[in-house]
Parts: C-alpha cells; sequence; structure tokens
C-alpha cells in the first residue's frame, strides 16, 4: 500500500526512493535539469495505490505514460489521468486525458485539472497524487508571472485541501532565482536534483526528517 | 459569498446547500445582479455559466477588477470541453454538476477555497493567517503614530534623494499605505505591490529597475504610479510576523549601496519599535 496510517497520520510513502513518508495535504517543489533525472523521480513520486493526476507541459501525453508505464505505473485508466498542454498533437487518447492548446492557457489547464480531479473523486479515490512536468513551459508562455503565481495557489491550494499530494517539477535554469523563489513559497518543502558522474542525487529543504545532505537514489541509475 | 445562476430551481438548491454549510450566501441571476451583490466582504463567487447578459467568464472579470484575490468557482453541467474558453489568465475552481452529490462537494472545494487567498495572483507567506491577525493588532491611528511617521518617510526622501518614501502594512487583500511622502497614495491591490514580497523575506528587497525584474515588468500599475525602482525592508513584530516595509521608490532606475540598505533597515527598525512601545503604552487594540 502506497498510503498507511504511521502513528494515525495518513501519508504518502514512496518506494524505491530515499524519502521518508509525507503528510496528505502536502506540495512539492522538484528543481533539476529538465534532461537530468527530474522527469523519472517527478514519475516515480507519483506511484502508489492512489489516483494519478499529470498536468504534462514539456512532453505529450503518450509520452509521459508511456513513461510513467516504463518505471511502473498504471497506463491510462479511471485512476491515471493527464492533462496534456504540451502541443504535441497526440491522437485522441479517450476521457482519461484532455488536451488544452497551449501552456499559456493557465484557464484551460487549470479547469481541465479540476475536471478530472473530479472524475477520479467520483470514482471513489479520495486520495490523490498531482504531478506537474514542468512549470517551466507555463511560465515561459505568460509574460505576467502574476497569472502563474494564481495557477499554483489555486492548485496546491485544492491538493492541500483534499488530502492530496502535489509534486510540480521546474527547470531552476530556465527562471530567474526571485521567480524561482517566489513560486517556491506555495509549496512545503523543495526536493533539489542534480546529476553526477555516479548516478542521479537528492536532497530535501523545508520538510522535516528528509535527507538533507545530497543522497544517491540508485533507483535512477 | 455570491452564487449566481440564472436558473431559479438550481440556483436556489445551491444557495441551500451552502446556507447549510454556514455560508452567508447572495444569490444573482445575471452578470449584472453579481456585479451589484460584491461588496468588500464577498470572498467567494460560486457561478453557473450561461447568463442572459453574459457568461461565467464574463463574472470572472467583473469580479476580479472589483476584488482580484476573490476565489471563483464555476458550477455548472457544461463539461471542461464544452466551455469556450476564456481569459487566458482566467483561473477558477470548477465542479462539475454532473458528479454524483455534486453540492456536496461543491461546499468542500468553496471551504477550501475560503480557508485563505487560494486564488491569489501572488506568493502567500507561510503563516498568512497568524500574519493578518498580528497586523490587526496594530491599529495605526489609534496609536497616534502617523505623524512619527511621516517624519521619518519625509527624512528619508532627503537622505536616499528619491521621490517617494512609505510606510505600507500589507492587510490581507491590500496594502494600506499608513505613511507615505512625495505621494498621495491610500491602498494598492497585493498583486501589484512590490511589498507583497518584501514581507517574504528578512533581506532588504531591491528593484533597481521594474521593467527588468520579470515579477514586475508587466504590472501596468506600478508605471501608473511612477514607480520604476525600489527598496523595501519589512517590519515585523515581536514573533517575527511580517507587518509590512518601509520603502524608497523613485521614477529612474537606481541601485542601492550596502551602506544605504543599512540605513533604511535603520528606519525600519526605527519603525518597529515605535510600533511596539506604542502598543506597549496601551494606544492600540489587541
Amino acid at each position: 500500500m502506497s498510503e498507511v496510517s504511521l502513528q494515525g497520520d495518513t501519508v504518502y510513502e514512496f518506494e524505491r526512493l530515499p524519502l521518508e513518508p509525507v503528510a496528505t495535504g502536502t506540495n512539492l517543489l522538484v528543481t533539476g535539469p529538465t534532461l537530468g533525472g527530474t522527469r523519472e523521480l517527478l514519475l516515480r513520486l507519483l506511484l502508489g495505490d492512489d489516483a494519478v493526476l499529470v498536468i504534462t507541459a514539456d512532453t505529450s501525453a503518450r509520452e509521459t505514460l508511456a513513461d510513467y508505464e516504463r518505471v511502473g505505473g498504471e497506463g491510462p485508466s479511471e485512476r491515471v489521468r493527464v492533462v496534456d498542454c504540451s502541443q504535441d498533437d497526440d491522437a485522441d487518447l479517450g476521457e482519461f486525458v484532455s488536451a488544452v492548446g497551449s501552456p499559456g492557457d493557465l484557464t484551460g489547464i487549470g479547469i481541465e485539472y479540476a475536471g478530472q480531479y473530479e472524475s477520479v473523486y467520483a470514482r471513489g479515490y479520495d486520495t490523490a497524487r498531482t504531478g506537474i512536468y514542468t512549470l517551466t513551459p507555463l511560465l515561459v508562455y505568460n509574460d505576467d508571472v502574476r497569472p502563474v503565481f494564481r495557477f499554483v495557489n489555486t492548485v496546491t491550494s485544492r491538493i492541500r485541501t483534499a488530502d492530496g499530494l502535489g509534486v510540480c517539477a521546474i527547470d531552476p535554469d530556465a527562471h530567474e532565482d526571485r521567480v524561482l523563489g517566489s513560486i517556491a513559497q506555495s509549496f512545503d518543502g523543495r526536493v533539489e536534483v542534480r546529476d553526477t558522474d555516479d548516478g542521479v542525487e537528492i536532497r530535501v529543504r523545508g520538510l522535516p526528517d528528509q535527507p538533507r545532505e545530497w543522497t544517491a537514489v540508485p533507483a535512477l541509475r | 459569498m455570491v452564487c449566481a445562476d440564472a436558473d431559479d430551481e438550481r440556483r436556489s438548491a445551491t444557495v441551500t446547500a451552502l446556507e447549510s454549510a454556514g455560508f452567508d450566501v447572495l444569490a444573482a441571476s445575471s452578470v449584472s445582479a453579481v456585479e451589484a451583490a460584491l461588496d468588500d466582504d464577498v470572498d467567494c463567487v460560486v457561478t453557473a455559466f450561461r447568463f442572459p447578459d453574459g457568461d461565467g467568464f464574463d463574472v470572472v472579470g467583473t469580479v476580479r477588477d472589483r476584488r482580484p484575490d476573490c476565489a471563483c468557482v464555476f458550477f455548472t453541467s457544461a463539461s471542461p470541453s464544452e466551455l469556450p474558453r476564456g481569459g487566458r489568465d482566467q483561473i477558477v475552481e470548477y465542479v462539475p454538476q454532473s458528479v454524483p452529490d455534486a453540492r456536496d462537494r461543491l461546499v468542500d472545494v468553496v471551504e477550501g477555497a475560503t480557508a485563505e487567498a487560494t486564488q491569489a495572483a501572488y506568493p502567500l507567506p507561510e503563516n498568512e493567517t497568524e500574519r493578518l491577525a498580528a497586523v490587526r493588532a496594530y491599529d495605526v491611528a489609534e496609536l497616534s503614530a502617523e505623524a512619527t511617521f511621516e517624519r521619518l518617510t519625509a527624512l528619508m526622501t532627503t537622505h536616499f534623494d528619491i521621490d517617494v518614501a512609505f510606510v505600507g502594512l500589507v492587510d490581507e487583500h491590500e496594502e494600506r499605505f499608513v505613511a507615505c511622502t512625495g505621494a498621495n497614495w491610500r491602498t494598492l491591490a497585493r498583486e501589484d505591490s512590490i511589498c507583497t514580497h518584501t514581507i517574504l523575506t528578512d533581506e532588504e528587497m531591491v528593484v533597481e529597475d521594474t521593467h527588468e525584474d520579470p515579477r514586475f515588468a508587466e504590472v501596468d500599475r506600478l508605471d501608473e504610479l511612477n514607480i520604476r525602482s525600489y527598496a523595501g525592508a519589512r517590519i515585523t513584530d515581536e514573533e517575527g510576523n511580517a507587518l509590512g516595509a518601509v520603502c524608497c521608490i523613485d521614477d529612474e532606475p537606481r541601485s542601492y549601496t550596502r551602506a544605504e540598505l543599512d540605513d533604511l533597515r535603520r528606519f525600519a527598525d526605527e519603525v518597529e519599535e515605535q510600533l511596539l512601545l506604542r502598543r506597549r503604552l496601551g494606544g492600540g487594540g489587541e
């Protein structure tokens, strides 16, 4: 089970990753290079028996789902759903995948995401893991950063109040530190990712009982 | 909150569900009725999509013009793909009426959306609820601190050779200028205010050129107020809650030396101490 009772509290667990369970309602910002282990780490953070909702802006829904299955996840289903704003012209993947025309259309992404969330909830899943890969195109397509704050606040708030788990990736090298710092404000903790000669390493800021020093992630190598 | 639906029966059922959950609800049957119902106490608008005089996105536009932080929730039988695209930045919550126990779900989402400023277009401090309580504990008018702060901001404009200096308190929805030399500003929406970012950090915040900073380059209101450069130091209470900031403004890009920022910090320390001492003397309400 991905979800267990630990001292009476419900938590989200992460199999095969050097991370301790986190409380429901937690939002994590994952920062790392787009081409590094960031993407696989994010997909692995979504593994479990909960519902899974992915907002994908960098790669198509088809590619995202294929990669998710490769790390051990399930294909599109009542439980696994995708909002695709990558602008890759995927064929219709059915009701479990929604398409939004552009990563700049934050209104459309927000409504499609809420619609998919309500659908899994209506099917009886009361815990859901949400992955956003990545926030970078959403920022690049919006000259004004304020709507992105509104979008991030809206999504993280839904996750927090619905006892979900949020995992949102961003490429720190694509944005100024001051923008990244302001965006990070909406998240409970930050998982930093780096690629080294010995493999992918992570460290965590802002959450107790998590690795603060660079820690190898054997599952990603 | 406001609940808008052109269909009398549906609206009535939704209003009843929201009232049963403890909300004070104003009913509206059109976009113009929503506009008429908006007042300073409204912090959430639940809206259907189709109205005789517009659609749900017109409602969002009307609401956000008046109340930028107000949470908006679409409650409609239309599926996402059936909704025309609104403005790309008209972000809302959405609950389809087609899900089982839709009004219970609506209540859940509304409760979440009204718990804090969840659709705010700016970053929020972690301890926002405690912070707001701390701000409310300082009634500057009652503390008779305005004249003192006006003297300080007048000194600041001379000392730093700048257009405007102010002491601002960051309230729930807007920044309130309690003393301001060089301009006649009263309030500024939080999403337009640089101090919204200053209160997040204990370091002095400097924006040498608003046009070159991606956080502020698109904020037209700053240009309207001739705010081109900014330096601010936050002020906190004894528990560390950020109340607001003491700030320097100029209509030209400019930088600040470390020594100038140390001076700015001293001005901010003075404001903090004045607030604290005056509250201890019993001038302000708890």
